[in-house]
């Protein structure tokens, strides 16, 4: 994939001997790998990790590819194309490992994908290692608009992806205009961002005093906190169209980011046009953002801690490895995390970000506690 | 020495026509100014940075010295006036192409700290490499050929961030260096250098315009370091300009004492001495 340094021909300086990047990218998908088979197996249907495995490589799936196209897009997108075929023959654990606990894990996937290269990218944007894809307005529009919804119309749950995307885009683009004064710069970005952000938050707090009833509060809360309970085949086509578009551009676009950690004015004076370039890539970063809030809800900390993890261990010098690092290694946070949420209480199920939460702080205390630049 | 002739300033006209042919950039009318500000910093009839030769901006703090480099380079738009390089509004010129003509090195500078030198000098290579490109073999040499004139070879592997204040400036000159711009604006290059790194800059940037007859304009503290090195001076004094010429010419007690405000001795053998005496107070 793009193992490249600058969209050319692959070079030795992205993948070198020895390189902490290849840790990075096994050590990420060693515990992705590990953490879904743990998620598969356990639950409410337990299997031995032997059927897992039967079931994950079932011949009677991935050997007929009418039933695999219906497992995977859905009956009624597997008519429409014709290619539908009957999943009765399917035995008890290949129908509940494909249906339900496998599609969960890769939601998981996708969203922890997501929200860690956005982080990265905002974190590169405003030249700020505590910024989080929240920063510019995303989670308080998001929130307010799934408010909004529960509180206007609160059968319509089935509009709340829709919702959460479009108030998160709305914020976003709110904040850039508050930021707007001839051009922004990072710092006028993120005093908007707060500003959106503390504005949106008193609003969502007060909409909840208007939710007439538990499931509508709980809903919501699961949308606040982001929550992976109950996710299926649709929400991972949900995340993954805009998934498989904008992160390999935003790997694409990495060089821009390392040109822009140079500072506007030097940047500029290298011939970046860098509001364009600052708002594409921005842009960019929400559409990712937007994707994974569309299907979770706000899961906090993600975008925060993995590209911090992430750069400690690569360095912050080369955007494109910081990125491709994030794609490995947000998936095994939010999957083992949501391992956690699914299975510690059962049979009650937690919200994920609950348990992001709870492995973000203690991380930044460890921060603290190092003797390191950051805090000095 | 306390009243002085009004200093021997150049006709305008004279400026216009004796350098207006071979100007590399030439600023007419322009007032610059900051949002949020009546008043311009910066108001100047005429300034010339002539082809081929290095200017220094000289001036107290505050006399609007890095404000009208950054008019000269694009960066900050002139409420009035018109700048033009090689006879063309600089507004006309794409980023790209821009950055191509004119390098520009800030006053202060920024960098991951865990960027090699190596990488950071290629980074002057973005305004001639499409998004979409890699390094070509021309960019690999423009890389060396830049760090060997800004001579941190040795130093390629090191991160920016364990470099000394005076080699980090040498590796921020090479990546401008590797733009391979015919002009190049230095914003108080040799401030806060210690005087082995100060001298290397300078010489860096002499050996620049001698052996690849690039045209400089550079923002200097220190006067005596400007006569020393620069062709021509504009002196500025509150946005204005005082005057323009060779050292030899615009360096004297008069503009030390009017623009500067020092009593100092000016003497000249075969480089200017500036004694500054004491700082004048009426």
């Amino acid at each position: 994939m793009a193992g490249d340094v600058d969209g050319g021909l692959p070079s030795e300086s992205t993948w070198r001997r020895g390189d902490p990047l290849v840790g990075v990218v096994v050590g990420g998908l060693l515990v992705t790998v590990v953490a879904g088979l743990v998620q598969i197996r356990f639950g409410a249907y337990e299997m031995p990790l032997g059927t897992v495995l039967d079931a994950l490589l079932d011949t009677g799936v991935w050997f007929r590819p009418k039933v695999l196209a219906t497992l995977l897009l859905g009956d009624g997108v597997a008519h429409f194309l014709g290619v539908h075929a009957a999943t009765d023959h399917l035995s008890n654990p290949t129908f509940v490992v494909w249906t339900m606990r496998l599609p969960r894990v890769l939601v998981g996937v996708l969203v922890g994908a997501n929200l860690a290269v956005a982080g990265a990218v905002f974190q590169a944007i405003t030249r700020n290692e505590l910024a989080s894809p929240y920063v510019l307005g995303i989670s308080s529009g998001a929130g307010l608009a799934v408010l909004l919804v529960l509180t206007v119309v609160p059968t319509a749950a089935g509009l709340l992806p829709v919702a959460a995307s479009l108030g998160g885009a709305a914020a976003f683009v709110l904040v850039y205009a508050i930021a707007w004064r001839g051009g922004t710069s990072p710092v006028r970005l993120v005093l908007a961002g707060v500003v959106v952000a503390t504005v949106g938050q008193s609003l969502q707090t007060g909409l909840f005093y208007l939710l007439d009833n538990k499931a509508a509060v709980s809903k919501a809360i699961e949308w606040t906190t982001g929550s992976l309970t109950g996710v299926g085949w649709t929400q991972v086509h949900v995340a993954a169209v805009p998934t498989l578009v904008v992160l390999p551009l935003l790997v694409i676009f990495s060089r821009q980011l390392d040109v822009l950690m140079l500072g506007e004015r030097t940047a500029s004076s290298l011939g970046m046009p860098v509001e364009y370039v600052r708002f594409g890539v921005a842009a960019l970063a929400i559409v990712a953002t937007a994707a994974a809030v569309a299907v979770a809800g706000l899961v906090s900390f993600v975008g925060l801690i993995v590209p911090h993890v992430v750069r400690t261990v690569l360095g912050g010098s080369d955007q494109r490895r910081l990125l491709i690092g994030c794609v490995v290694a947000g998936p095994a946070l939010v999957v083992a995390a949501d391992v956690v949420a699914r299975l510690a209480l059962s049979p009650l199920q937690l919200p994920v970000g609950i348990v992001t939460g709870l492995i973000g702080g203690p991380y930044f205390l460890y921060l603290l506690r190092r003797a390191d630049p950051l805090t000095t | 020495m306390s009243e002085h002739a009004a200093p021997d300033r150049r006709p305008e006209t004279e400026t216009e026509t004796d350098a207006g042919d071979e100007a590399a950039l030439l600023a007419t009318d322009v007032e610059l100014g900051y949002a949020g500000l009546d008043e311009p910093v910066v108001d100047c009839d005429t300034v010339v940075v002539p082809e081929g030769e290095v200017t220094a901006l000289v001036g107290p703090n505050g006399s609007g010295k890095s404000t009208l480099l950054k008019g000269l380079s694009r960066d900050l738009a002139p409420d009035a006036g018109e700048v033009l390089l090689d006879g063309r509004a600089v507004q006309e010129y794409g980023t790209k192409e821009y950055a191509r003509r004119l390098g520009v090195l800030a006053q202060q500078n920024e960098s991951p700290g865990d960027t090699t030198v190596e990488n950071l000098v290629s980074h002057g290579r973005y305004p001639h490499r499409g998004a979409f490109e890699g390094m070509s073999e021309a960019d690999h040499a423009a890389v060396e050929r830049a760090m060997e004139r800004a001579g941190v070879v040795d130093l390629r592997d090191e991160q920016v961030g364990n470099l000394s204040g005076g080699q980090k400036q040498l590796a921020f000159i090479a990546m401008v260096l590797a733009q391979e711009t015919d002009v190049l604006l230095l914003d108080e290059p040799t401030t806060y250098l210690d005087l082995h790194h100060q001298l290397r800059v300078m010489e860096v940037v002499r050996d620049l315009n001698e052996t690849a007859d690039v045209t400089v304009c550079i923002v200097l503290h220190d006067i005596t370091q400007a006569a020393r090195y620069a062709d021509y001076l504009v002196a500025l004094d509150d946005g204005e300009i005082y005057d323009w010429g060779p050292p030899a010419d615009v360096v004297t007690e008069e503009l030390l004492a009017d623009v500067f405000e020092v009593d100092a001795i000016v003497e000249y053998d075969t480089e200017p001495r500036i004694v500054p005496r004491r700082a004048r107070t009426d």
